[in-house]
């Protein structure tokens, strides 16, 4: 009963179109509740798909679903509060919006066929779309137009790589499904030249998704024009899975023997998207576009631990699940800045260390967490990717990835420090909602505790992800 | 003959993607989309598989979604809008066709050398795949109107789904329904915000959505 997952929020999203307008809130966080309840029993239990060869429980897949389970809860009690605060003209559309989009993500981390996966990464962007063009305003029409078409010739790319693939498997007269379980064990029989032009374009194409440079154009101003609780959606949890469509490629090239070549290519995009990210946050005068190159930066970092391979993959993998836990968070108290102030630019806001004390609480962990400062998880990915680096005798390759780290963090904290403690207009406090802080606490505490215990089941999971990919904590 | 008809709708497709690199109205950019989404569903007719129930269904299926419905969405979002404007080329129309010119030879040197079995009956369907796919990035990039960038979107679909009838055989009909939904959703929601793009900005001029910067 693996398709009842994604499909209760596609339900609840088409259910969301014709109630009544505010009965959505509700629906959001039932919605969120069933789908949490139903995601930790498929990890109790992982049954069998009832259409095995399209869907199937992996462990990569589990992983995110267990993160898009959870933050798809806490945010929305947040949108709750949110959308009671801000006058949505079409709130049935954003809501239902909401839920579908939840479905096609959560169809992406079950997804077993190679062209199932790439009709449910399709499906994220168009069911994201209407999310961004919530306010109606040219700019968000600007970034909603910019994301669809950008997105869709990218993902066109992967399909057009997903097709080089099943022509490996003719070339080789390989015949068995075109699942990525099925092909992984015999991945070492295809035919090398297409299944490395194969992965070549999926990586183009999931990478146009996943914010990698020099494809990520778009990423800013959908992440910047979106409302804060689909920013924190799309930012936590789209971007990995997109992520995972090139997990599961390279499973396929490291069972092949062409992990090396796989693995330079992820090097290189992933420093370039360090690289790129540092270069822009240095002028960033928006703090959801400083936030949004930030997650291209992560993205960079994740793809760049992967292409090391060993510890590195352990620590790319832990880099996504911090992430997407802490990146949410600064996204919905982004949010909130933007409640508060009623302006986007850095240099309008200040001193909301004085003005909204809860929510600088949040906003500051959040910043130090995605800087890289133990106790967050996010020290532990990187450093693990560092030592990585060095021990497969990538020297100049970590230089670069030291100095850029180093970079972006003197970037974000000039900016933060600005956000936080700079004069303000006013001095007076904005009133601060429990609703509205409580859910990035805990987002910042789930990965604070994830820092210094993990669940055996879930250490097992990452473990058995990682090994699949010639990674490991050896 | 088989053969010869392939060989015929392929030969076809190539005028037409000369037409589209010189042409500078978007209704004919648009009557040449419909007919290429007509031709290139059409080939798996002559192709030489056999055909079951299943697969009859389906090509009819893609038939009417894109030689009709995608053309028609496309149509019926720009009626109000000035199309008799034309496409706002960055390279010149002259240019564009040498251009494609350039391409087709490419297209066809390139797919000689790839040496892919299952092709060998039909000489000119890779290298007409590669060409519409090509096209449709040439679009995409050298036309500054929205709506001759949404068409250079469905070319690039239409060769993608070219090459997909050349050797994916193993494709499932369900699957390639799914993804053929994608393309038509993705269309329609591109043809949504052609409309408001029109609305809020008064043109289709992409030189205008230049607001959100680094």
């Amino acid at each position: 009963m693996v398709e009842i997952v994604f499909l209760t929020p596609f339900i609840t999203g088409l259910l969301a179109f014709v109630l009544p307008r505010t009965m959505g809130r509700q629906l959001l966080v039932v919605t969120g509740v069933v789908h949490l309840i139903l995601s930790l029993l498929l990890w109790k239990n992982r049954p069998d798909a009832i259409f095995a060869g399209y869907f199937a429980v992996t462990p990569e897949g589990l992983l995110s679903l267990l993160v898009i389970s959870l933050l798809f809860f806490l945010i929305s009690i947040y949108t709750i509060t949110y959308l009671k605060l801000n006058n949505l003209k079409a709130e049935n559309v954003f809501t239902g919006f909401m839920l579908l989009f939840l479905s096609t993500m959560t169809m992406v981390t079950l997804s077993d066929h190679i062209m199932v996966l790439w009709i449910a990464i399709e499906a994220t962007t168009l069911a994201s779309a209407p999310l961004i063009y919530t306010h109606r305003s040219g700019a968000s029409l600007e970034a909603t137009w910019k994301y669809v078409l950008i997105c869709s010739v990218g993902i066109a790319m992967a399909l057009l790589g997903s097709l080089f693939l099943t022509l490996a498997m003719d070339l080789a007269k390989v015949d068995v499904p075109m699942s990525f379980s099925a092909l992984t064990p015999v991945a070492e029989l295809l035919d090398p030249v297409w299944l490395k032009a194969g992965f070549v374009f999926i990586l183009v194409g999931y990478g146009t998704k996943m914010g990698l440079a020099p494809m990520h154009t778009w990423l800013p101003d959908a992440h910047s024009e979106a409302p804060s609780p689909a920013s924190a959606l799309l930012s936590g949890v789209l971007l990995n899975c997109a992520y995972l469509g090139i997990f599961k490629t390279n499973k396929i090239m490291v069972a092949a023997g062409l992990g090396d070549f796989s693995g330079t290519i992820l090097m290189t995009f992933g420093l370039i998207s360090i690289l790129a990210a540092a270069t822009f946050i240095l002028k960033q005068n928006e703090y959801k576009r400083m936030l949004a190159y930030s997650s291209i930066e992560n993205m960079g970092i994740i793809a760049f631990g992967t292409g090391i391979g060993g510890i590195g993959v352990y620590g790319a993998v832990i880099c996504m699940i911090h992430h997407s836990l802490i990146k949410s968070s600064l996204f919905l108290s982004s949010g909130n800045i933007l409640l508060g102030y009623g302006h986007r630019l850095i240099t309008d806001t200040g001193n909301l260390a004085g003005r909204m004390p809860k929510t600088f609480v949040a906003f500051f962990a959040g910043f130090a967490a995605i800087s890289g400062f133990p106790p967050f998880g996010i020290f532990i990915g990187e450093l693990f990717i560092i030592v990585g680096a060095f021990k497969a005798g990538h020297y100049a390759a970590a230089g670069i990835f030291i100095a850029s780290l180093c970079v972006i963090f003197a970037g974000f904290a000039n900016q933060v420090m600005k956000i936080c403690f700079n004069d303000a207009p006013g001095t007076t406090p904005f009133a601060e909602k429990a609703g509205l802080v409580w859910p990035q606490y805990i987002l910042l505490l789930t990965s604070l505790i994830l820092c210094f215990f993990i669940p055996d089941a879930l250490y097992q999971t990452i473990v058995d992800a990682v090994n699949a990919i010639g990674g490991g904590l050896q | 003959m088989i053969l010869h008809t392939v060989n015929i709708l392929s030969s076809l497709v190539l005028l037409s993607v000369l037409f589209a690199f010189g042409s500078s109205r978007i209704p004919a950019l648009i009557k040449v989309i419909a007919f290429q989404g007509i031709v290139v569903s059409i080939v798996p007719f002559f192709i030489g598989h056999d055909m079951e129930t299943g697969g009859m269904i389906f090509t009819v299926a893609t038939l009417v979604i894109r030689g009709i419905l995608i053309p028609l969405s496309i149509h019926i979002a720009i009626k109000k809008v000035a199309i008799q404007r034309d496409v706002f080329p960055v390279i010149g129309y002259h240019a564009s066709i040498f251009c494609g010119l350039v391409l087709i030879v490419a297209a066809t040197v390139i797919s000689r050398q790839l040496n892919i079995p299952s092709l060998s009956d039909s000489r000119l369907l890779f290298p007409t795949a590669i060409s519409l796919l090509v096209t449709g990035m040439f679009l995409l990039m050298a036309r500054r109107n929205a709506i001759a960038m949404v068409i250079g979107y469905i070319m690039l679909e239409n060769g993608i789904y070219l090459m997909g009838t050349t050797f994916s055989l193993r494709a499932l009909h369900i699957v390639e329904f799914g993804i053929l939904l994608d393309v038509l959703a993705g269309v329609m929601i591109m043809a949504v915000i052609l409309q408001n793009i029109k609305q809020t900005f008064d043109d289709v001029d992409t030189t205008l959505l230049r607001t959100l910067k680094e």
